[in-house]
């Protein structure tokens, strides 16, 4: 800790975020400080790297390569903040293997070796989201007293998406058929959280698919898109860019390939709580997503 | 039944194929190796399909979970490491988060893939992304679009990762070189050209 109270982490960026959507990072360290937390650069971290590409075709390069990123924050001796669910399956899963498997972590420090690093198992993982939800670090009134610009009357639904929470016995979030949390965070900025069919599957883009067979990834986003309709959604949140980019470039594709218009806005919950934190949409590059949104804007601002 | 039958018409023999499992065309090893790198007891399985009802890749193709579980319980190994669905998994867990039986059928299917890899049946956009880690340690590379947001935004245009630090890449393909993956990427995408 610093001597602000501030709680400081060592963000773990990843691709998307830096590299798509840009006010989704600008918007994690500036909410954040609003709410005690400080995020610190993680000089030369890499790519998470993608579990499904890597892990699909080596797990041990997966485990060795994600670990090198790690080790970075053991260097500052900080524990890693994320924001991006797909990061998380890489770098929180890894770190909690090597942790507690001894011939893992003897093979991946034989191969961090050849560039004088070493997995240590000093540091901890955590999704800037739980953060936000623990109570002993941040906390719903914490984050509800943040907010200085209410969403009020706007229906959010929530898309959890799958590596944060699942596997559940890898993971400590409980229940993963209908969790309640995130639309917490939400209620906590004054919008309506909405209910949906299958809240819990998948965007579609993971594993590869995205990049193996295109039509059937955004068949299953799709299906997400018909049951969202359904409710009247103003917008959907979720807390990985992977997922942000598969709904929001996504339903531009779907409108290619299928025929289908929806137009809802597709926000990460760092971009919410920064409208309601009072950020400008241009401090957030909304301009850059795929999917106009402006409808949402209007019903808040 | 014959295994052959030597029709005069290929297509017809083709389609009366025999279709029996045979002890023969099974590697008892493929489930073990399966088990190892998938870290999951595979040979509980008792078949009762929750998987496949869990599945977002199933109702909209030929893709089924539970059909690989039973490969790799049978040690077919063939059959599972050359069928095409075997990359439509999505990965979601959800299969995971209900088996009766707690085991991992996701596992079970990176584990076939780490071993379909090894034969180099290997989807280009997988290798692409090696690629361009390799390159730049991204997956998902800057753009100069992206940079000019990132500076309006009072960011800077690289992010704080190997991006702005570039002398943190050789460690990475170090790492990648180790497993002579770079080397196979190249080979596979330039063969597949
Ligand atoms: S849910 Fe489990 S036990 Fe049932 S078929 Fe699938 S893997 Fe086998
Ligand atoms: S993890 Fe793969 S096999 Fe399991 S339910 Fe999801 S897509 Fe289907």
């Amino acid at each position: 800790m610093s001597g602000n109270n501030m709680r400081q982490y060592a963000f773990f960026l990843g691709c998307i975020a830096p590299n798509r959507y840009p006010g989704i990072e600008a918007a994690a360290i500036k909410t954040s400080k609003k709410v005690g937390i400080e995020l610190l650069p993680l000089k030369g971290a890499s790519c998470c790297p993608a579990p499904g590409a890597f892990g699909s075709i080596d797990l041990n390069i997966w485990y060795a390569m994600a670990a090198r990123n790690v080790v970075l924050a053991e260097q500052m001796n900080m524990d890693i903040a994320l924001i991006c669910n797909g990061c998380y399956k890489s770098i929180y899963e890894v770190n909690h293997k090597l942790k507690h498997n001894d011939e893992l972590r003897d093979g991946v420090n034989e191969v961090l070796k050849e560039i004088d690093m070493e997995f240590k198992g000093t540091v901890d993982v955590w999704h800037l989201a739980e953060l936000y939800y623990d109570p002993e670090i941040v906390g719903i009134k914490k984050l509800a007293d943040s907010v200085t610009r209410p969403l009020t009357g706007a229906k959010i639904a929530v898309h959890y998406g799958c590596h944060l929470m699942k596997p559940k016995k890898e993971r400590h979030f409980g229940n993963t058929e209908n969790p309640m949390w995130i639309e917490e965070l939400v209620a906590a900025l004054g919008a309506e959280p909405v209910q949906y069919r299958n809240k819990m599957q998948c965007c579609g883009a993971g594993g590869g698919v995205r990049g193996y067979d295109l039509a059937h990834a955004l068949d299953i986003t799709n299906e997400k898109m018909i049951n969202l309709q359904e409710v009247g959604a103003d917008a959907l949140t979720e807390v990985c860019p992977f997922c942000q980019l598969q709904y929001d470039r996504g339903q531009i594709e779907i409108q290619e390939k299928f025929g289908s218009t929806y137009g809802l806005p597709v926000l990460h919950y760092n971009e919410l709580l920064g409208l309601a934190q009072g950020m400008n949409p241009d401090e957030l590059a909304l301009d850059l997503h795929a999917v106009d949104v402006e409808p949402f804007l209007k019903k808040i601002l | 039944m014959a295994r052959s039958k030597n029709y005069q018409d290929p297509k017809l023999e083709e389609k009366l194929k025999d279709r029996k499992y045979y002890a023969t065309d099974s590697n008892p090893d493929f489930l073990k190796e399966v088990e190892k790198i998938g870290q999951t007891i595979a040979h509980m399985c008792y078949q009762c399909g929750t998987c496949t009802g869990s599945c977002p890749s199933a109702p909209r193709s030929s893709y089924r979970i539970r059909l690989f579980m039973r490969k790799a319980v049978l040690g077919l190994e063939e059959e599972a490491l050359t069928d095409p669905d075997l990359w439509l998994c999505t990965t979601c867990y959800s299969c995971t988060d209900r088996c009766p039986r707690d085991i991992a059928p996701t596992d079970v299917i990176m584990a076939m893939r780490n071993l379909a890899a090894k034969r180099d049946i290997v989807p280009r956009n997988f290798l692409q992304t090696v690629q361009l880690i390799y390159k730049s340690g991204h997956g998902v590379p800057n753009n100069d679009v992206n940079r000019a947001a990132r500076v309006k935004l009072g960011l800077e245009a690289e992010p704080e990762t190997t991006h702005k630090y570039p002398e943190y890449i050789p460690g990475i393909q170090k790492i990648i070189d180790h497993y002579e993956l770079k080397a196979k990427a190249d080979r596979l995408v330039a063969q597949g050209e």
